[in-house]
């Protein structure tokens, strides 16, 4: 008996679950029905031009928020770009300036050690010509006098010269030009000799 | 004739080219007037000039080559030959006043004796010597003036005057 009540139930069971599962078919196949053709969705005016106005306050809260967005990663991406230049240019003058330094400092090297180079050679210059000049004026003082020295003495060779012209005895002479014939004798003869 | 006059020498009286000159100068007037006689004596025509006179120097020259022979126109010829070739070293020799006679014979005298016997001298005076003698031979001047001593010893006067 309980078999047969259990029975039941089972073909009870059986049925609904055919039933349900028929059902269930059915709906899909209306589903794909449905959606193989669209039916147009037919919306009115008011509230075409409220969705569109909520469209229009979506679009542009969103335009907005992404002008907001980029904007501020601008801002940044600049303030970054400016301090990357900033540092970058701070570091290049840096270095130029310190490169400049560098070269000024050899230059002013090479300058002072022209410069002393030249003072050395015109202090040199300046001693020789002053010990040049010391010994010309010495050379010259010397010669001035030897030429005055020499000039008296021509004056007054001349002079005795001149006195003695005018009353010249040969005979008072004689003595003195035949000692000095004497004295040179073998020169007079030995050019003589060779002469002929 | 030339063979007995080799060792002719010119008499100290002839001492200089001048009076060679005039000796030459002589003689080639003697030989001129003998010649110009000869010939007039061939044609017998009159003789037309006088014999031409002639200095002791030359008389002497002549002497001197003829050592004592008899004088021929070829000996003569000779001489003169002999003289216009002779080529003697010269002397010039410079005073203060132009030597007399006494004083070229001695100077000349020295210098035979001394330097060579064969030998011509030429006086010249000038009287800013001052006094000494100037000697030109044919290489060199030997200068024994007063002058140039005074020249040489100028530095001296010098030396005494900075002394002083």
């Amino acid at each position: 008996m309980q078999l047969l009540i259990l029975a039941g139930i089972v073909v009870m069971l059986a049925i609904v679950v055919v039933v349900q599962s028929l059902q269930l078919s059915r709906l899909g196949k209306q589903q794909k029905a449905s959606a193989a053709t669209p039916k147009p969705v037919a919306v009115s005016e008011p509230t075409a031009a409220e969705l569109e106005a909520h469209l229009k306050a979506a679009y542009e809260a969103k335009i907005s928020e992404a002008t907001q967005t980029f904007g501020t990663d601008l801002k940044g991406t600049s303030t970054r770009l400016s301090e990357q230049v900033s540092r970058l240019t701070t570091k290049v003058i840096e270095e130029e300036l310190e490169a400049y330094q560098k070269t000024l400092e050899e230059v002013r090297h090479v300058a002072t050690q022209a410069m002393e180079q030249i003072h050395q050679a015109v202090e040199h210059q300046r001693v020789e010509l002053h010990q040049g000049m010391e010994a010309e004026l010495a050379e010259e003082k010397k010669h001035l006098a030897a030429k005055f020295d020499a000039k008296m003495g021509d004056v007054v060779s001349s002079y005795i010269s001149e006195s003695l012209g005018s009353g010249v005895d040969l005979g008072a002479q004689m003595q003195f030009i035949l000692t000095s014939l004497e004295a040179h004798k073998e020169e007079i003869r030995k050019d003589l000799l060779n002469g002929v | 004739m030339a063979s007995e006059n080799t060792q002719f020498e010119l008499p100290a009286a002839v001492y200089s080219p001048q009076l060679l000159e005039s000796v030459m100068y002589d003689i080639e007037q003697y030989l001129e007037w003998y010649r110009q006689t000869a010939i007039q004596k061939k044609v017998h025509a009159k003789n037309t000039t006088e014999e031409p006179s002639h200095s002791a120097e030359t008389a002497l020259v002549i002497e001197a080559w003829l050592s004592g022979k008899a004088a021929t126109v070829e000996g003569i010829e000779a001489l003169l030959d002999h003289l216009r070739h002779l080529k003697l070293p010269q002397v010039h020799i410079m005073l203060a006043a132009l030597p007399n006679r006494a004083q070229r014979e001695t100077l000349v005298s020295w210098f035979r004796n001394n330097v060579g016997s064969r030998l011509l001298i030429s006086f010249v005076a000038d009287r800013n010597l001052g006094g000494g003698i100037v000697v030109r031979t044919p290489n060199q001047i030997f200068d024994y003036t007063w002058q140039q001593q005074l020249i040489a010893g100028r530095t001296k006067l010098a030396e005494i005057l900075k002394r002083v």
